[in-house]
């Protein structure tokens, strides 16, 4: 087995000489980085289709594992939503849907969306293939930990859509899960359904904790020399800071399954009052429903931010990298990453300002919610300030970060109606929180998945995908996402409460038919729009532009790697050494418009790099 | 403890030392093992599932219908014709401090490479866990036989088995990992696989006698949170 | 260039449709106008710092979209237009939310003169109790529900006995008048939601949650649950008739109490009992 290790290999990069300069003069050198302070990583070379492609150790195959099964799982969602909106746009058409179907739907699409989906692929798929590239590092640092992690998610992924084959079919309770309603009959999926999702989470979140502890400590002890915090990628950040929260928030999302489980299988009642139903009152006494409400809030607004920041961080780099300028207030942002991660632990309760709560929370969380929003709109107001006097390439990749921006701001500004206690009450429960949410962590997020895939495509196959199927991806989906979610606030306005199967004839709901289609044929075409990158994936495997190294001329180290696609071990013989930030375009006086990380400071000593 | 040497590093003490670590290149945390620093993290979220526990528990031993059992009444033991109140989780708890105390001896022969006594304060902390989780079960079929169940209990509120129960074996279950690790690496110490490096089963790092700090750190936190669940059950 | 100009049309296109929407809240029919007046004030608001954001990003496309020979400004921080960026957004968040933090402490300082009515839910459907003479609701009891005792009224309380059952799911409210809705469910989680009166609240089992509005147009409206509470959740309507102060009181008068009630059943067991004797 040994090997299979690169034990007795000698790695120079250990040594304590420097790339470049003598050392020897009486002045300082300027392009001295200290000597590595952290042993060369030993790592398990897999020989076997399964050792390499299967149960493989790398970190971007397996984040490549991550993004394809997370993708599954997010197609799968995407079918549920156009089932959804048949029914809510053309009832006569899905006379095969009853009542029942249609809340367990809402239900799978809901929470495969933002766990399974979502989370997934920001922190699984982007951290993982991302994470050692940017720092420096040969690997994640527990690479055995990172591949279970990977199957702990398939498995959870298998036992969340084996609930659609168990009698009573999947829980129709909502992606909230709320008890009691959960657990009793009344509502589908009460028995088997419910307890699978249960079970699914809590491997969720066993397989997602070995991950993140892989994230957080080659963020904080694996990074290459000369790479400090203060010159990582605004990506890596972003997937570091949404780990931080995720260790934490889902803890909470464990307790609150963990004794909704006991409740419904061993009739505990942690969350079950008395309840009287069909004239019986039920053997459960004394529990509290809204202590579940707690539970799942304190890890659901923080799950928000586990998605959005990863975001963040991405569509920042990507930002940079095609306005060809450095991101503006890179300390800002930073600051604004950690500043929301650390205050989205302060609002959860703000989902819950007509639940029942203590009505005098809504003072704090309405308080904690807006302040929130002011370091969000600073980075707002820093990633147009990118694109001002940049060199704006329009490619795709630049298209989707300005369909960012624009879905960005618009959910971000409905938010701060929601945050707003007052302004929620008329709004709550109706469809302007169900296009709130969808603008702000559905669309936005995804805005920032296509571009990211679009612009790191080409180092994981070594191709370019078509920029022309690329651009009709994108107007579909963004000009289509576009009009289902912005009218859908108004549905919100009039009074339409969200999860109702049916409209009925309410005087002031008939006017809302005609909007339901609309949004309805909208959300069809969206979603057939998103096989076209299916298929120009598929194209460019075979027959994509070869992209060579560092196509997009960027400075980060990930593109610097000394092969394309970057093989196990990512750097070759030698470990980089970092001499700058990751954002050094158009730096006056250099010969080209981008000096790249391990660029050391005497080959660009005549130019004018200001922040190092 | 002394810093690391780093060669090209200078450390510095207190709060200009911790932003002068966190703002240099490499690591943050310096000459700390990655794993240790893993399970530092670990620990941290662990203690958040911890305190969701115990909050849900403070909040439902709160808004019960139905009074709580006096602790000192449930828990108390009948021996030699006197009632003491707390005798057994007293024996436990000493019990598994103790454990603490061994498992911290086990860490210094360790890294003494002190193979032979570092294996078996290895094996007498494991021997102390198993003791405890075997007074636990002891304790839960006593319960049990006073018919206190998740679902009900006939000294007061329902919630009070339920939580109990929930809680007790959610810590039970980490000391009996805990204690199936500690056997674990009790062999591997006999057997000097962390003398001469021999890769784990699965894992195939390097053996080293770090891994037993790390385990160490992750038994004293399972003590630490015994001592919370014993002043929330026992003493509330 | 194309993408700048369909990003314009889109921007506009969302600024037009908020003028023309034929899509728009109902008129209010209670006190909380000032809830509307915060939604208008976060409109003008948020909305203009979402077009010009918008329009600054569309210029930056057309004025800095790429060329060969340009180079991008070189620039990683402005102290200065940071600091001013972010105590204006400050102060504009400042601005909103202190409305909103009045009118919320308006919403939960219930008024003395206040009507209270009991709302209760279950799956699915309503049922509203109001104070007989005494002006006070009895207590109630879920296990204490039955068709003879269908809110559960504790018998042994005094208050309970003059209480007035509507047992169906429309209430009559009197116009003008504050009324403090308390809601209780047996079953799961509902929400009593009536968009005209904008306020709305969670049932909860186990505990009595409240709110409060004055109805200030008379009218029928239609009563929806905005809380999801199982397969039947979009089809627990209800309804509200808001009356002018002498056809409430008529509707009042015709309206069965707990005593009657129960003088009811007891002719009717009697009867029964009468009956088996034969």
């Amino acid at each position: 087995m040994s090997e299979d290790y690169n034990d007795n290999k000698t790695i120079q990069a250990q040594s304590s000489e420097t790339i470049s300069g003598s050392g020897s003069g009486v002045s300082p050198d300027i392009d001295y980085v200290r000597p590595a302070e952290i042993p060369e990583q030993d790592l398990y070379h897999g020989h076997s289709f399964i050792t390499k492609w299967v149960f493989c150790q790398d970190a971007k195959v397996i984040g490549v594992q991550y993004f394809l099964l997370a993708t599954f799982t997010g197609i799968i969602g995407l079918i549920l939503s156009w089932l959804m909106r048949l029914q809510l746009g053309f009832p006569e058409l899905a006379s095969f849907m009853t009542a029942e179907h249609y809340y367990q739907f809402v239900t799978m699409h809901g929470m495969i969306m933002v766990v399974y989906f979502l989370t997934a692929l920001f922190l699984g798929g982007f951290g993982n293939f991302l994470i050692p590239l940017m720092v420096g590092a040969r690997d994640m640092v527990f690479p055995y930990l990172n591949m279970v992690s990977f199957w702990m998610f398939f498995i959870a992924v298998g036992v969340l859509l084996a609930s659609f084959f168990v009698p009573g079919g999947p829980t129709g309770s909502g992606w909230t899960l709320y008890p009691p309603q959960a657990i009793l009959e009344g509502t589908p999926g009460s028995g088997m359904g419910i307890m699978l999702m249960c079970i699914s989470l809590i491997l969720f979140v066993a397989g997602f904790t070995m991950g993140g502890l892989n994230y957080l400590i080659t963020v904080l002890q694996a990074r290459t020399r000369g790479m400090t915090l203060m010159r990582m990628p605004l990506t890596v950040w972003g997937i570091f800071t949404a780990t931080v929260l995720a260790m934490l928030a889902f803890p909470a999302l464990l307790v609150g399954a963990l004794m909704m489980s006991l409740d419904n299988i061993l009739g505990t009642s942690f969350f079950m009052p008395t309840i009287l139903k069909a004239g019986e009152v039920l053997e459960y006494g004394g529990g509290s429903p809204i202590l579940f409400q707690h539970l799942f809030w304190f890890f659901g607004h923080p799950e928000v931010y586990i998605v959005a920041l990863p975001a963040f961080g991405i569509i920042s780099d990507l930002i940079s990298v095609h306005a060809r300028k450095n991101i503006f207030g890179y300390r800002m942002m930073v600051w604004a990453i950690v500043g929301i991660g650390a205050l989205s632990f302060f609002v959860w309760a703000h989902h819950m300002y007509v639940s029942g709560m203590n009505p005098w929370f809504g003072f704090f969380f309405a308080t904690t919610t807006l302040i929130i929003a002011v370091p969000t709109a600073m980075k707002v107001y820093n990633w147009i300030l990118t694109l001002w006097r940049g060199n704006i390439r329009l490619n795709t990749v630049m298209l989707w970060c300005l369909g960012f921006i624009v879905t960005f701001v618009n959910g971000g500004i409905t938010g701060i109606f929601l945050g707003n206690v007052t302004v929620d009450v008329p709004l709550s429960d109706t469809y302007f929180v169900i296009a709130h949410f969808h603008m702000v962590m559905g669309i936005a997020p995804l805005m920032v998945i296509m571009g990211a895939v679009y612009h790191w495509f080409p180092l994981v196959a070594g191709r370019f995908l078509d920029e022309k199927l690329g651009k009709w991806h994108f107007w579909l989906t963004f000009l289509g996402a576009y009009s289902i979610y912005f009218p859908m606030h108004y549905l919100g306005f009039i009074g339409v409460p969200r999860r109702y199967f049916e409209m009925y004839d309410s005087p002031y709901m008939t006017s809302a038919v005609g909007m339901n289609e609309f949004i309805s044929m909208a959300a069809f075409i969206v979603g057939a729009a998103q096989f076209i990158l299916i298929y120009n994936i598929i194209r460019a495997l075979k027959i994509g532009k070869p992209s060579g190294h560092n196509p997009w001329k960027a400075c980060s180290l990930e593109w610097l790697t000394p092969s394309v696609p970057p093989e196990h071990g990512n750097w070759g013989e030698r470990l980089p050494v970092v001499h700058r930030w990751a954002y050094d375009y158009s730096v006056p006086g250099a010969k080209e418009d981008f000096i790249t990380q391990t660029t050391p400071p005497s080959d660009v000593a005549n130019t004018e790099v200001e922040k190092t | 403890m002394s810093d690391p040497k780093i060669e090209g590093y200078e450390f510095k003490p207190g709060f200009k030392g911790m932003a002068q670590d966190t703002g240099s290149d490499q690591t943050m945390f310096k000459g700390v093992h990655w794993g240790k620093a893993m399970m530092w993290i670990f620990l941290l979220s662990d203690t958040f599932i911890f305190s969701c526990f115990l909050i849900s528990y403070m909040k439902g031993r709160g808004s019960t219908l139905i009074d709580w059992p006096n602790p000192s009444e449930v828990f108390g033991l009948h021996v030699f014709g006197v009632d003491v109140p707390l005798l057994l989780i007293a024996i436990m708890t000493f019990v598994l401090i103790t454990s603490s105390g061994t498992m911290a001896l086990a860490v210094k022969y360790g890294y003494e490479k002190n193979k032979k006594m570092c294996g078996w304060l290895i094996l007498a902390t494991a021997i102390g866990g198993l003791t405890f989780v075997g007074m636990q079960a002891f304790e839960w079929s006593k319960l049990i036989h006073e018919g206190v169940r998740p679902w009900e209990n006939p000294f007061g509120a329902p919630q009070f088995g339920s939580f109990f129960f929930m809680i007790t074996g959610f810590h039970g279950t980490h000391v009996s990992i805990g204690v199936i690790f500690l056997f674990i690496y009790a062999y591997k110490t006999f057997k000097g696989h962390y003398d001469e490096g021999k890769r784990g089963w699965f894992t195939s790092i390097k053996g080293d006698y770090v891994e037993i700090e790390i385990l160490g750190l992750y038994w004293h936190f399972v003590d630490l949170v015994w001592v919370f669940i014993f002043a929330f059950f026992y003493l509330w | 260039m194309h993408a700048g100009i369909i990003f314009f049309l889109v921007i506009l296109g969302s600024v037009l449709f908020h003028i023309f929407t034929p899509w728009y809240w109902t008129d209010v029919a209670s006190n909380w106008g000032g809830m509307d007046d915060t939604i208008t004030l976060t409109f003008w608001v948020g909305g203009g710092v979402f077009v010009a954001v918008c329009l600054f990003m569309v210029y930056c496309v057309f004025k800095f979209s790429y060329k060969e020979d340009r180079k991008a400004e070189y620039k990683p921080e402005d102290k200065k237009l940071e600091r001013i960026l972010t105590w204006t957004t400050t102060l504009g968040v400042a601005a909103l939310l202190a409305p909103g933090l009045i009118i919320w402490n308006q919403f939960i300082s219930v008024p003395k003169n206040a009507i209270e009515i009991d709302v209760m839910a279950w799956q699915w459907g309503w049922q509203y109790r109001l104070p007989g003479e005494d002006g006070k609701l009895g207590t109630t009891q879920v296990t204490n529900i039955n068709d003879n005792n269908p809110f559960g009224i504790n018998l042994d309380d005094p208050y309970g006995k003059d209480d007035v059952m509507v047992q169906t799911d429309v209430i009559n409210l009197e116009n003008n008048r504050p009324v403090k809705i308390l809601l209780r469910s047996v079953d799961v989680l509902h929400n009593w939601y009536v968009p005209q009166f904008r306020a709305k609240m969670d049932a909860v089992p186990g505990i009595v949650t409240y709110y409060w509005f004055e109805p200030n147009k008379t009218g029928e409206y239609e009563v929806l649950c905005a809380e999801y509470c199982g397969v039947g959740h979009y089809a627990m309507r209800g309804g509200v008739v808001v009356q002018d102060n002498q056809d409430y009181e008529n509707w009042l008068q015709e309206q069965e109490t707990f005593s009657d009630l129960m003088a009811k059943q007891k002719l009717l067991e009697t009867g029964e009992t009468k009956l088996a004797k034969k």
